[in-house]
């Protein structure tokens, strides 16, 4: 009762941040009971047709095996789901073993090949298959007659023309959801043991000021609220300024920063960023403890805490919401950890500098990270606790780079914290977790306060996308080989071309470019995937390595810069770290130059540059997927390969009903591919129940579904309208990109303020005015950072 | 008296504004010409719990900017507490918190603290009106705010 009147109270008489931390206060309360009830689930004629028609395929299945052996079954099974494929071309001779993904006229299925399957590449027979087994169970399900019975009732058997291959280039589509578990590293090995440094006054070297990060996550759905706690201190004999550099998910609308000085809590403002900066400066001079948060990049940034007086403490408190990525049952939570060393090309001075600890200054770049030498460390350690509600049921949780414990308290729900052995920040956390049901489900999030309401939809693909091949493909295979790829990265990035080249199919043409400081290729033209051609490619990766700079803007231009095929359609994928600091110059190319091109950018190694890669994917209008150095490539590349073998539903349309729907984002509606939804969000007017209609096209035929809406039982999340808001900033920082317009920044900025958000133009800045300090402002001390796990020191720091 | 202390009683619904020292004061004073100070702010609700209150702040002088609002004295109200963002970005100062718990604060409390910066040498001319204040069952309470300057409390 309580709280309903607070609520109304809020409602009438309270601006919306102050709803938004009411809100906030309840949310462990009052919002998971209501999310079961909150997904809307649209389920159509079509589906209780496969269901029965499973049910049958099953019978018929296990009856036919009945009474032969595995390996009689496995061939019975090979020449139903393979006739006709060219399976023989997809294996080299040298190999003792090999597989492969078939496409057959019922689906899919993964051949395995033994050692006396021969050479088979060009025209020798086909191998021997030791085992083939059915990897799409959905596909198996079908009877015999599936395709007839499909053919007639959809109509939909014939091969996909290339024009409906097409993503758009507002959402960012992340493919893959390895399941490698990490496991605890000793904390004694090398590269442990507290950094010192020495002030220039000071006899002794003592730690440096950044003791703690404490990570407490809260994810309600497909929502995340993070809060980010980063204790400074003072080691020191005389005042000290501590900067620290450090990333954040490029999605999070950052709206909440908190000074904490003993007892005390001090609120940050957002204002201008200039503005901000000198307030700081101001209150940096007269003495006052102040702190200041700048944006640097969408996921890099700067924290600031002047006058902090020896042997005292002050914690900076960070609060965002974030989305979660979801691809086919899995969600995926990250929190990075470490900035990556980012190269810039020279000339630049607005980048971000990678030098050695206490070389501040000789990189020229207007930010800069200071990173720790190999094996030492600097003190600063981290703790990370997140508790999930999924809404239902979890089925699978994993850590892919860091150690973890997790409890259940419900099946919907777990805590999952970092491992103290696993302690050190110096590579991405990454969590994903597997949820029950099937995906033929749109999950509506709304918020209301007096701006109006807001609204966050996750709009899920048709099933019956995944029983539909794909047309021909041009594919650009495009590596860094630059010195930050040196090593794990290369290695792994080498391996995830060679398994995909051996992927390709008859029809496909490809072409392999490499780049560090400079481009080459494997030839002049993409050649047709032959035997042949495919055996030179290996050969052409395997001899490449990684060192030099990362002038990407060779590698795009290389990629992208040539004759399109008209007959194919034209992949390219980049298999990079992304440590560049001009990404604003390589989004802009990538927007001029990417004509009929789809980029699919692979993220290789353990701190990628993740704003970099999902950018590039979303103006490439392709995806992104992300190799950490402990992953299998084949966890990486077999589903990305799924996803290129299937249409796409296009031409996507949206029928609100009787909801008026404002600022939707993105404004073009991605097209929807098997098992990957797209997050659309926006305002909207109206407190009545509706049905939203979702148009589109597969194959050029027309398809719809809908998605009943109940109002009042969809799930609310004060973190939505800053969803929203950042949502916009993105999308016109996006366009400011490749559009020079004057009008741009204001636009941003408008929107930062009024939601209380961090972007380029804006920063939070908070002052202890009550108390001042005596003496100088002291001496700056940056905090210096490990380069990223499988990152080498020596080819990516300036010294 | 080394802290010079301005107090004002506001009723509800009332904005009274509190004369300060009225010196000569720049219009457009040099922006390095500033210097830091607190207001700390209070509510009085009498025999009532003080659940919730919201507050809107001005200077009819226009010298100040708001860079920080810090957490009140009881326990109630330790988070610092919110301002409205999209208030602020007109250039009014509007600061709120609440507490559903069934320990809050009666009689005359601290509720927050305003960091101001504050341009040249004059004094604000500060109006401080109580937009609401309310107890545990949401129902709106008599209450009275008011304001000290001065140091750390």
């Amino acid at each position: 009762m309580k709280k309903k009147i607070f609520i109304t109270l809020a409602l009438l008489t309270i601006a919306a941040t102050i709803i938004a931390g009411y809100f906030a206060g309840c949310s462990s309360r009052d919002t998971s009971a209501s999310k079961a009830q909150s997904v809307q689930v649209a389920e159509s004629e079509h589906k209780k047709d496969e269901l029965r028609y499973a049910s049958e395929a099953n019978v018929a299945f296990e009856e036919r095996n009945k009474g032969i052996s595995q390996e009689r079954a496995n061939i019975l099974t090979r020449r139903e789901w393979t006739n006709g494929s060219p399976w023989s071309t997809l294996f080299s001779d040298n190999e003792t073993e090999a597989s492969a993904d078939i496409h057959g006229p019922k689906g899919k299925a993964s051949i395995e090949a033994g050692p006396s399957h021969g050479p088979v590449l060009g025209t020798a027979p086909a191998p021997t298959i030791t085992n083939c087994v059915v990897t799409d169970p959905k596909a198996l399900h079908y009877p015999a007659n599936w395709k007839e019975i499909h053919t007639k009732r959809k109509g939909r058997s014939k091969p996909v023309p290339v024009d409906l291959f097409t993503v758009s280039a507002d959402e960012v589509w992340v493919i893959v959801k390895p399941k490698a578990q990490a496991v605890a590293v000793d904390e004694e090995s090398p590269g442990s043991g507290a950094m010192l440094a020495k002030l220039p006054d000071e006899e002794e070297e003592i730690p440096l000021p950044l003791k703690h990060t404490d990570v407490k996550g809260q994810i309600s759905g497909y929502i995340a609220t993070v809060e980010v706690t980063q204790q400074f201190h003072n080691p020191y004999d005389e005042k000290i300024e501590a900067v620290y550099v450090f990333p954040l998910p490029q999605n999070a609308a950052i709206n909440e920063f908190i000074m904490i000085i003993g007892e005390r809590k001090i609120r940050g403002i957002i204002r201008e960023r200039k503005e901000a900066e000198r307030i700081y400066a101001q209150a940096k001079s007269q003495g006052h403890v102040a702190s200041l948060l700048t944006q640097e990049r969408p996921n890099i940034f700067t924290q600031k805490v002047a006058n902090i007086e020896p042997g005292k403490e002050i914690d900076v408190n960070i609060k965002y919401f974030n989305t979660l990525a979801y691809v086919d049952g899995w969600y995926e939570f990250v929190f990075p950890m470490v900035v990556g060393p980012r190269y810039n090309p020279p000339g630049s001075t607005d980048g971000v500098g990678a030098v050695a600890h206490g070389k501040g200054g000789i990189s020229g770049q207007k930010t800069e990270v200071q990173y720790l030498k190999p094996g030492e460390r600097s003190g600063h350690d981290i703790s990370l606790a997140v508790d999930i509600d999924a809404g239902v049921a979890i089925e699978e949780l994993v850590s892919t780079n860091h150690a973890i414990t997790n409890s259940t308290e419900a099946a919907e729900k777990r805590t999952v914290k970092l491992s103290s052995l696993d302690s050190i920040p110096n590579k991405d956390f990454v969590l994903r977790f597997k949820v029950a049901g099937k995906t033929l489900k749109s999950a509506l999030v709304t918020h209301r306060d007096e701006r109006g309401g807001f609204f966050t939809l996750m709009l899920y693909p048709p099933e019956d996308l995944k029983y539909l091949k794909r047309a021909p493909m041009e594919m650009i295979f495009v590596l860094d080989c630059s010195g930050s790829m040196s090593g794990k990265p290369i290695a792994k990035a080498k391996d995830a071309i060679t398994r995909a080249l051996k992927k390709l199919e008859p029809g496909d043409t490809f072409q392999i470019i490499r780049f560090s400081s400079n481009a080459s290729q494997l030839g002049p033209d993409p050649v047709p995937a032959t035997p042949a051609n495919i055996r030179k490619g290996l050969e052409f990766v395997k001899s490449l390595h990684g060192s030099g700079g990362t002038k990407m803007i060779e590698g795009i231009k290389a990629a992208l810069d040539f004759e399109h095929d008209p007959d194919r359609f034209r992949l390219v994928s980049f298999m990079t770290d992304g440590f560049i600091g001009n990404e604003s110059q390589i989004l802009a190319a990538v927007h001029e130059r990417l004509g009929e091109s789809r980029i699919f950018s692979f993220g290789v190694g353990s701190s990628t540059n993740r704003y970099l890669l999902d950018r590039m994917a979303k103006l490439g209008k392709g995806a992104v997927a992300y190799m950490g150095l402990d992953d299998s490539v084949a966890q990486v590349v077999d589903p990305f390969y799924d996803r290129i073998s299937h249409p796409a539903l296009a031409d996507i349309s949206i029928d609100w009903g009787g909801l008026e729907v404002t600022g939707v984002y993105p404004s073009r509606i991605p097209d929807l591919f098997e098992g990957r939804p797209v997050i659309i969000t926006g305002k909207f007017a109206g407190t009545s129940d509706t049905t939203i209609y979702v148009s589109g096209k597969i194959a050029g035929e027309a398809q719809d579904f809908a998605i009943p809406v109940n109002l009042g039982e969809a799930e609310a999340h004060p973190g939505i309208a800053c969803v929203w808001a950042r949502k916009r900033i993105e999308t016109l920082a996006n366009r400011a990109t490749y559009n020079a317009s004057p009008d741009l920044p204001g636009e941003i900025k408008q929107v930062a303020l009024e939601y209380s958000l961090m972007s380029a133009y804006t920063a939070f800045v908070a002052v202890d005015s009550a108390t001042k300090t005596t003496g100088d402002s002291g001496v700056t001390v940056n905090v210096p950072v490990p380069v990223p796990d499988g990152v080498r020191y020596e080819t990516t720091v300036q010294n | 008296m080394k802290k010079l202390i301005a107090i004002v009683l506001i009723s509800v619904s009332m904005v009274v504004s509190v004369g300060a020292q009225q010196g000569d004061w720049d219009p457009e004073p040099d922006v390095e010409n500033v210097r830091f100070e607190p207001l700390h702010i209070y509510v009085d609700s009498g025999d009532s719990s003080l659940a919730a209150y919201q507050f809107e702040l001005k200077d009819s002088a226009g010298l100040i900017e708001i860079v920080g609002v810090e957490s009140g004295e009881h326990a109630a109200f330790s988070e610092a507490p919110y301002y409205d963002s999209a208030a602020l970005a007109n250039n009014r100062i509007i600061i709120a918190a609440f507490n559903t718990t069934d320990e809050l604060p009666t009689g005359r409390t601290r509720v927050a603290t305003v960091h101001l910066q504050i341009k040249g040498d004059a004094e604000p001319d500060y109006e401080l009106e109580l937009t609401i204040a309310a107890n545990a069952d949401g129902d709106e309470i008599a209450a009275e705010i008011s304001f000290e300057k001065g140091e750390q409390k």
